[in-house]
């Protein structure tokens, strides 16, 4: 229930931030932070040695199949899928552990490649998109449907088990989709 | 020779309709990228779980050939997608890819890891009769998972730096890269 609370006031905060523009107030203060952020040294190599960049790049899109291939098998299991002979519970966990290591691969090349182009994709709206879309991801996977399914996993109904599932990969995908939409912008 | 066939074979596809219609339509040619880079997650993503597993890095307990039984299809799934979207981004933009130092790096590193995927498939059938649970992973299962994540952490890395133009025939590379990318002498199509 606290959970439930939290989430709902998330979701309202985030409402009327649109609604009273906040976030337009907000995306203003940044630019500072994304003009300081190019002057790093990090920022500073992702710009000077193009190879670096796309070596990091590289590990981005790996640490992106680590987590990919978490999410796809913990969801495939939840919609009945895939090693349905194994506890659902004992599964969440293992992959969890899969997923953690994928998502702490993407922040970290992710920050040393938005170094690099910080300008660049402060004015692109689907950098934003994207920035929404993760958080909305990590939020779901830490604060929702982890613990949903450590505490009642066994007496979830079929169609809420299929919910979360599907909730799930679309986030995950929206994430990535929007990412490589970056580079064509 | 075959630098010059390849040429050749290059230039005429670059010639057909589709592909200037591929090259050139912005949506449609992004799409396809984007689907080539998102199969990853299918194909490379559950391969890294049957590669952890066999390293003993992930998901203990669970018997080895039911991980590499139940994720072989929906992996090779992925891997056609994968392979389809690939040829598509080659159809698309010809004369550069087939002239790309990464591109052909990329190809050498594929021959290999398909190699070592039916070496590996080899080495678990002949170790499925004798496996029981708790028996540690076969050293050359172990040797095909490490040489697997290596193999495509390369093939990625070449694959994004296709993308970059360093080594490019229009740039005049240095003689041995431009014999290792088959750049054509008087070359006017790039």
């Amino acid at each position: 229930m606290p959970r439930t609370i939290m989430v709902l006031l998330l979701s309202g905060a985030a409402g009327f931030a649109v609604y009273a523009d906040l976030h337009l107030q907000a995306w203003q203060a940044l630019l500072p932070l994304f003009e300081w952020m190019e002057t790093t040294p990090v920022g500073a190599i992702g710009k000077t040695w193009g190879a670096a960049f796309a070596i990091i790049e590289a590990f981005h899109l790996l640490g992106l199949a680590l987590l990919g291939g978490a999410v796809l098998v913990a969801d495939g299991r939840l919609l009945g899928l895939c090693f349905v002979e194994i506890p659902q519970r004992w599964l969440e966990d293992q992959l969890h552990r899969v997923f953690m290591a994928g998502l702490w691969v993407l922040l970290i090349t992710g920050v040393f490649m938005a170094c690099a182009v910080a300008v660049k994709i402060y004015y692109l709206p689907v950098y934003w998109f994207k920035m929404l879309a993760l958080a909305v991801g990590i939020v779901f996977a830490l604060a929702i449907r982890r613990p949903l399914l450590q505490e009642n996993v066994e007496r979830m109904s079929p169609w809420l088990r299929r919910v979360v599932a599907l909730a799930s990969l679309m986030v995950w995908f929206t994430v990535a989709a929007t990412g490589r939409w970056i580079g064509f912008s | 020779m075959l630098n010059q066939w390849i040429f050749d074979f290059a230039v005429w596809v670059d010639a057909t309709r589709w592909s200037t219609l591929l090259h050139e339509s912005f949506y449609l040619y992004n799409w396809v990228e984007t689907t080539h880079v998102l199969s990853l997650t299918i194909s490379l993503g559950l391969l890294f779980l049957i590669d952890l597993k066999m390293l003993g890095y992930a998901l203990p307990n669970v018997s080895p050939l039911q991980i590499a039984n139940r994720l072989h299809w929906p992996m090779l799934l992925g891997f056609s997608v994968m392979f389809i979207t690939g040829a598509l981004l080659f159809y698309a933009i010809p004369v550069r890819s087939a002239q790309s130092v990464w591109f052909r790096i990329k190809l050498l590193l594929l021959v290999c890891a398909a190699l070592n995927a039916f070496l590996f498939h080899r080495a678990l059938r002949q170790s499925a009769a004798g496996w029981s649970e708790g028996l540690p992973t076969p050293r050359a299962l172990r040797r095909g998972a490490g040489y697997s994540l290596l193999l495509w952490t390369l093939v990625v890395i070449c694959g994004r730096l296709i993308a970059y133009d360093w080594f490019d025939c229009v740039k005049e590379p240095h003689p041995l890269l431009a014999a290792f990318a088959g750049c054509v002498a008087g070359q006017e199509v790039f």
